[in-house]
């Protein structure tokens, strides 16, 4: 956030400084993470991590990039402006979600085995503790002041409720079918889950821990992006982003996209969103208002970037 | 074909059949295209007919509802007797395009988990066209350290074999118009 509001302080003043995006996408199969600057729409590194890539999280002040590698169980720690490998930390059983603290100070990450989140400190760039959670944990989120995270636990049908502070689980809450990635609604009064097998999204209430609504999507539901007042979701085998409207929490329409659209996220600038396409090997963008493809990048095969998979920055930097 | 029901071992099937749904953490793909001596419009009449999968030698018997259109369904017998369920998600004529996937998983079918596939028409020219056959799924044991026969590499081996057995007939069957 810090990196965000910078960027946004300086282009006030000078108006001359442009936003530049970049986007880590990992590339489960070719073993890879692409960065793309998203301003120029090209691949500018290719970085090798091995271990089957999924999940990725850039750090909120835009330093580093974790990945996760499920098949190598290991986290890789990669310097976001170097684009290099600082370190790999193995990991026992099956290292998926990733989230950082908005501090950068921790990262969690769900091992899809063994129905845990693990705690890696980034300082000193090792694994200090873990919390029990349900079974096949993915997506997280956390709250703006880092005290408490929220995991799916996708074959239990459900969130987790972590208390940050000692790690211990508060509450479960019951979503759909296979919920594998959960966000926070733009005013931060509801948690949105993506529920993979019964083709919705679930609207929970942050403040009861109560699902109020569901809300219908095309066939299996991944990832969630706000922009533009919208909401976009992208429904993998439908070839489509879902879209709804934010004031009513109901769909309004669709967007075709490449074949088997998986992560979303949204530009600094909140005009476009990014999504990867799984079945063509491409990350492609949108524009949030006219939901017209904007921009179109050869990627890395099978593209995933599950996560927090765009990094803020500006010229500036 | 032989090979794809070959590769399962019979004791490691009993350990997993509460686990559907259930799956390891990398979804595989795998694309096979074939070149057909035919316009596409008559490429696509047979690849397009829902409920007809007489061309694939394993699949003993279909039964269906819903013709070709979304929401279609099909129940297919293989000749090891196992039962494998499918579902239409995605019909595109003017793309020439369906998708479908499968309803649970049977890994005495087919090693894999969580399987979808598309199928496309593409035209070349006027007496030529080519079907591509793509398939996502993930491999047959849901956890970490699979055994060979439910690896990465065991359900890639048994879906191209498919889809080179399968593309193989289809060009058969619409090259000699029978």
């Amino acid at each position: 956030m810090g990196a965000l509001l910078s960027g946004s302080a300086l282009c006030a003043l000078g108006g001359s400084f442009a936003w530049a995006d970049e986007a880590f996408v990992t590339n489960q199969e070719s073993d890879d993470v692409s960065v793309v600057d998203l301003e120029t729409t090209k691949v500018v590194a290719t970085i090798a991590v091995g271990g089957k890539p999924a999940g990725v999280s850039v750090a909120p002040d835009g330093k580093r990039v974790y990945v996760t590698s499920p098949d190598g169980k290991y986290v890789s720690i990669l310097d976001a402006a170097g684009r290099s490998l600082l370190k790999k930390i193995d990991v026992a059983g099956g290292p998926v979600g990733v989230i950082v603290s908005p501090d950068s100070a921790r990262v969690y990450v769900a091992d899809w085995y063994n129905a845990r989140v693990l705690v890696l400190d980034a300082a000193r760039m090792e694994i200090v503790s873990e919390v029990k959670v349900g079974a096949s944990p993915a997506g997280m989120a956390i709250t703006p002041d880092g005290k408490t995270l929220y995991v799916c636990d996708r074959d239990d049908d459900q969130l987790s409720v972590i208390d940050t502070t000692n790690l211990t689980r508060t509450a479960t809450v019951k979503v759909g079918s296979h919920p594998f990635v959960v966000v926070f609604s733009p005013d931060g009064k509801y948690l949105l889950t993506a529920n993979v097998m019964s083709d919705d999204l679930s609207l929970v209430d942050v403040a009861s821990l109560k699902e109020v609504k569901r809300i219908p999507t095309g066939s299996t539901p991944y990832g969630i992006a706000f922009a533009a007042g919208k909401g976009f979701v992208t429904a993998q085998h439908a070839d489509q982003l879902t879209v709804f409207d934010v004031a009513t929490y109901t769909p309004t329409g669709s967007i075709d996209t490449p074949t088997f659209p998986e992560s979303i996220a949204t530009s600094a600038d909140g005009r476009k969103v990014w999504v990867t396409s799984w079945g063509d090997d491409l990350l492609v963008s949108f524009d949030a208002e006219t939901g017209k493809e904007v921009d179109e990048v050869a990627v890395g095969k099978s593209p995933r970037g599950d996560g927090n998979f765009i990094r803020h920055t500006s010229h500036a930097d | 074909m032989r090979a794809m029901f070959a590769a399962l071992v019979a004791g490691a099937l009993t350990l997993f059949t509460g686990a559907a749904e259930a799956h390891g953490p990398t979804r595989q793909k795998v694309e096979i295209t074939i070149d057909v001596a035919a316009p596409a419009a008559k490429t696509w009449a047979v690849v397009s007919n829902f409920q007809d999968l007489s061309w694939l030698a394993p699949v003993t018997k279909l039964e269906g509802t819903g013709g070709s259109d979304i929401g279609a369904e099909r129940t297919l017998t293989l000749a090891n007797g196992e039962v494998v369920k499918e579902k239409l998600e995605k019909f595109d004529p003017t793309k020439m395009m369906l998708f479908y996937r499968m309803d649970g998983d049977n890994i005495k079918a087919l090693p894999v988990t969580n399987y979808s596939s598309r199928l496309t028409v593409k035209s070349v020219d006027d007496t030529h066209s080519t079907i591509t056959w793509w398939g996502a799924f993930y491999r047959g044991f849901p956890n970490n350290d699979p055994p060979p026969e439910l690896s990465d590499a065991a359900a890639i081996k048994a879906v191209t074999d498919l889809y080179n057995l399968g593309l193989g007939a289809l060009k058969t069957k619409i090259e000699s118009g029978k």
